[in-house]
């Protein structure tokens, strides 16, 4: 039994070993280069250094992108790292351009998937959210945002899903509109009366703008007003406001 | 009437005309086409009759296809981190938390973690003998944080002759909440941290950061610091 345990050990070493040689037999991308030279530099990065150049007509192979840098290996076996904007002048091997996914203007008004990181206001208190979306279209799109609120009286989360409607996309300042439904659960705060904790479900109207930075960022400012319909007589209401930065890719 | 019977004569001209044009080439259907053969037709035009056709080259050489892999993209990061959390009044701590980063551009990244340790004994607990200001769940010091971070110090450091990892000093600021002594409260943190890369895929981090929350545990409502000082280990995918 020891002498099996022992065996199937040095077969599993063995699969580890041979795990990334396997990972290695995958094929890249060649791609040739038509500028006098490209520029490989020690990492993805302009604040490296750069400590090859491959001469033009010469191929590389493209093994992974990070931010905007590509790595490459050179016919040599030298890797290095290019930038994406000398990586827009390379050619495949039939000549025609090599096109990637950009992070710019046009990658703002017309991308599939965003996220973000808010803070804002909730209904008086402090509110940390966190939002996704994916766009069916540059104007249309739909959205989940999970946030906590914590304030003086209660804390909670809250969970919605809605749709958001950009009207020109391609503005630099575009405003949207939102609809949507959700769920917002409270903690009270302790007291000499202690309330139980309660989950009610929302619905949600509001709008707001995005504001294109730079890049693949953008700044955005909500404002949502949801109706919470308690098991009450009468349903509440609550304001939110907030502020964030956000991506697209 | 008279009128009624023109455009009647009229339409029946017309489905005449259109009838027979598309009826055509019913009859000399086997005859070639003057308007197929246009190089023909020129030089019947102009009757030169002597000299052959120019010969239309057609390629067969079929363009070459190239298919292009999916590139991998490598702009998140997960890992780990272990370290020493100082909660202000309670000592200091181990702490260990989770950490994920989604690298938008070279300079910046957006940071979500989140963490816990074990807040230990106040002075006072310690002098006053058997006084317990908090119970054991309550000393346990949960947060969690959003934030944005900035490569700073974009650089390498080199290990003897003939080694160098690509390195980044760093900077984050974000919100997030902690949760300790039976309360959530709302809390700030910033911080800096430096990251080594032994590979293009593995990331060293040793990080300082103060997490600052308003506290009124101790009677009177205060802004207290907690430092926290971790390693980490990251993979990026």
């Amino acid at each position: 039994m020891p002498r099996f345990r022992s065996a199937s050990l040095w077969l599993l070493l063995l699969a580890l070993l041979a795990a990334p040689s396997l990972c290695g037999a995958r094929e890249y991308l060649q791609v040739f280069v038509t500028e006098p030279y490209l520029e490989l530099r020690t990492g993805p990065g302009r604040g490296f250094p750069v400590t090859q150049v491959v001469p033009r007509d010469e191929s590389v192979d493209v093994l992974k992108r990070r931010t905007d840098w590509f790595k490459v290996r050179t016919e040599r076996g030298i890797e290095g790292w290019a930038s994406q904007r000398d990586m827009e002048r390379v050619v495949l091997a039939d000549g025609t351009p090599f096109t990637f996914p950009l992070g710019d203007r046009a990658g703002f008004t017309a991308h599939r998937l965003e996220m973000g990181i808010f803070m804002g206001d909730y209904g008086g208190a402090t509110l940390i959210s966190g939002f996704g979306s994916f766009s069916f279209n540059p104007q249309l799109a739909v959205e989940l945002s999970v946030g906590q609120f914590l304030g003086n009286a209660s804390n909670g989360t809250l969970v919605d899903l809605g749709l958001t409607h950009v009207f020109v996309p391609e503005w630099r300042v575009s405003p949207f509109v939102m609809l949507g439904t959700g769920l917002v659960h409270v903690e009270p705060k302790a007291t000499l009366v202690m309330p139980p904790d309660r989950t009610d479900q929302t619905a949600y109207v509001g709008g707001g703008v995005r504001f294109y930075l730079t890049r693949r960022f953008f700044a955005r400012a909500e404002y949502k007003s949801h109706v919470v319909f308690t098991s009450r007589n009468d349903n509440e209401e609550v304001d939110e406001w907030k502020l964030g930065f956000a991506f697209f890719f | 009437m008279e009128t009624g019977l023109r455009v009647l004569l009229l339409s029946a001209v017309l489905l005449l005309a259109t009838g027979c044009a598309s009826v055509r080439n019913w009859l000399d259907r086997d005859e070639p086409r003057a308007a197929e053969t246009p190089a023909e037709a020129v030089f019947a035009e102009s009757g030169d009759f002597d000299e052959p056709p120019p010969r239309v080259i057609e390629p067969e050489v079929e363009r070459r296809r190239i298919k292009v892999p999916r590139i991998d993209n490598e702009n998140i990061e997960l890992g780990g981190v272990f370290g020493a959390l100082s909660v202000e009044d309670f000592g200091t701590n181990p702490v260990y938390g989770i950490t994920a980063a989604y690298h938008v551009t070279e300079d910046f990244f957006f940071q979500a973690e989140a963490g816990r340790s074990i807040a230990g004994r106040t002075s006072f607990e310690t002098l006053g003998g058997d006084i317990q200001l908090l119970t054991g769940d309550e000393r346990r010091f949960t947060y969690y944080n959003l934030a944005l971070g900035y490569n700073f110090l974009p650089g390498e450091v080199f290990l003897g002759r003939g080694l160098a990892m690509t390195s980044s000093f760093y900077l984050m600021a974000g919100v997030g909440s902690v949760d300790f002594a039976g309360d959530q409260k709302f809390a700030v943190s910033f911080g800096a941290g430096y990251r080594v890369l032994p590979t293009d895929w593995l990331a060293i981090h040793v990080r300082m950061q103060d997490r600052v929350f308003d506290s009124d545990l101790l009677g009177e409502s205060k802004l207290t610091n907690n430092l926290e000082a971790n390693i980490g280990l990251t993979v990026f995918f």
